[in-house]
């Protein structure tokens, strides 16, 4: 097999099993470097679809292995990159993608919602950082978070934003404060994207499914740009958001779509 | 009314193909009584999904709120959900005529375990009750001509409009207004 950028470089990506996180796994693998697969939930459809996508990822000659874990609990952090560590010995990239979080009105969030909240979507990813750094830091790796373009405009029913927003500047943070230690932190914040998160944004926002399909991005677009964010062609790019969204946030003019009209 | 365009059998079976399509499992074990997370693995992001097929399938709109998020709409906030995330008395009992009785529900229960309760057959009687609200005419041309278009959507036969059938949260309200005039739980 070819020698790339990544052979034998090893990558653990947070919520993989599906969606943008699965095509994050699969994108990695094809560019070379070997990959932990993390779901949160034992027994469930999570974990057969990790699983799929292991063998898919084994499919094409690298290796990969799926890893339960719920990054709000420390313990299960912890465990995740032993796991990693004693399967692979090392850590090349961590692909922060894992989010769980009600859609709903802020104002209508329950106590127990808006902790559990920041737990996944904060401190968990905190608590990934602080858990990669030690190996981070010996293979000179990189970390890169997945936004969403709900961390600067609004959505109707998405708490999630403020903390995407929280998060990307955590990538400016980290971006700094790590690098004495050589480990590069970046963000990709993707536009529309028609996963199984969309299905339910689309319960909350009608107009969603009228915007055409050149106006939203694919998974496998963003995982490109999360793949070049962790290959040498990034080394100068560090604390930075990169949107990947097909332009849909660039345009003040809204065409017909808005009214439920199909613009194409 | 109880609509006969598409019949029963039919609708259970559309329901039982978008879980196991959703969940990618073997349709064989998809019964009427299994429980989808229990029995089947179902995850939150998977209702969605199956949701969503439901939605394609038939041409209607379900319910975007549960039947507690409305009880809290309409009763007030904390009738239905305590400030801990527990169910309430009455909760339970409104829950319990909507979902046949279902002794696992108790109030104190937490909210989150309720998915846990959900069934092949709950599923399906929630599509039903939304099928049910077929209007007997057509609301665009008046004709009363309702045709299968595509295996398992009602459109009208003079005009080509597809049914308009009520969504799954007006229902759920007037159900719950029904309800409330019957039983006084509030």
């Amino acid at each position: 097999m070819e020698k790339t950028a990544f052979t034998d470089k090893v990558a653990l990506v947070t919520g993989s099993s599906r969606g943008i996180g699965r095509a994050i796994a699969l994108a990695l693998a094809r560019a070379g470097a070997d990959v932990a697969v993390n779901h949160s939930k034992e027994g469930g459809t999570s974990q057969a679809k990790a699983d799929e996508v292991c063998r898919e990822i084994e499919s094409f000659g690298r290796k990969a292995f799926p890893v339960q874990a719920d990054i709000a609990s420390k313990e299960s952090v912890k465990a995740m990159f032993e796991a990693a560590s004693n399967r692979y010995g090392r850590l090349d990239f961590l692909i922060l993608n894992a989010a769980r979080a009600p859609f709903k009105p802020l104002e209508k969030l329950r106590e127990k919602e808006i902790r559990q909240l920041v737990d996944t979507n904060y401190i968990g990813n905190i608590f990934c950082i602080q858990a990669a750094v030690p190996m981070l830091e010996s293979s000179g790796g990189k970390i890169v978070f997945v936004s969403s373009l709900g961390s600067r405009f609004y959505n109707p029913s998405y708490p999630l934003g403020s903390m995407k927003a929280a998060m990307e500047s955590v990538v400016r943070d980290c971006a700094e404060s790590l690098l004495p230690k050589g480990i590069w932190v970046n963000a990709v914040c993707g536009g529309i994207v028609k996963t199984d998160s969309f299905k339910v944004l689309r319960l909350y926002m009608e107009e969603i499914e009228h915007i055409p399909d050149n106006l939203c991005v694919t998974p496998e677009e963003i995982a490109e740009t999360v793949v070049f964010l962790c290959g040498p062609g990034a080394r100068a790019i560090r604390g930075q958001t990169i949107v990947v969204d097909n332009g849909l946030s660039n345009r003040l003019y809204r065409p017909a779509w808005i009214k439920g009209q199909d613009s194409k | 009314m109880k609509q006969t365009v598409i019949p029963e059998e039919k609708v259970i079976e559309e329901v039982r193909r978008a879980i196991w399509e959703g969940l990618d499992i073997d349709p064989a074990r998809v019964k009427a009584e299994s429980s989808l997370v229990g029995e089947l693995g179902a995850e939150s992001l998977d209702f969605l999904d199956i949701n969503y097929r439901l939605e394609q399938t038939f041409g209607i709109k379900t319910a975007r709120h549960s039947v507690l998020e409305h009880m809290e709409e309409m009763f007030g906030e904390e009738s239905a959900i305590d400030a801990d995330g527990k169910l309430t008395e009455g909760a339970v009992k409104v829950l319990r005529l909507r979902f046949n009785n279902s002794s696992q529900l108790k109030p104190g229960m937490d909210m989150e375990e309720l998915p846990g309760a959900v069934t092949v057959q709950s599923i399906a009687d929630g599509i039903i009750s939304i099928l049910d609200s077929l209007p007997e005419n057509c609301t665009n041309c008046g004709k009363q001509d309702w045709k299968i278009e595509k295996e398992s959507r009602i459109q009208c036969g003079s005009c080509g409009e597809p049914a308009a059938f009520t969504n799954g949260d007006e229902l759920i309200d007037e159900w719950l207004t029904q309800v409330q005039q019957s039983e006084k739980i509030f």
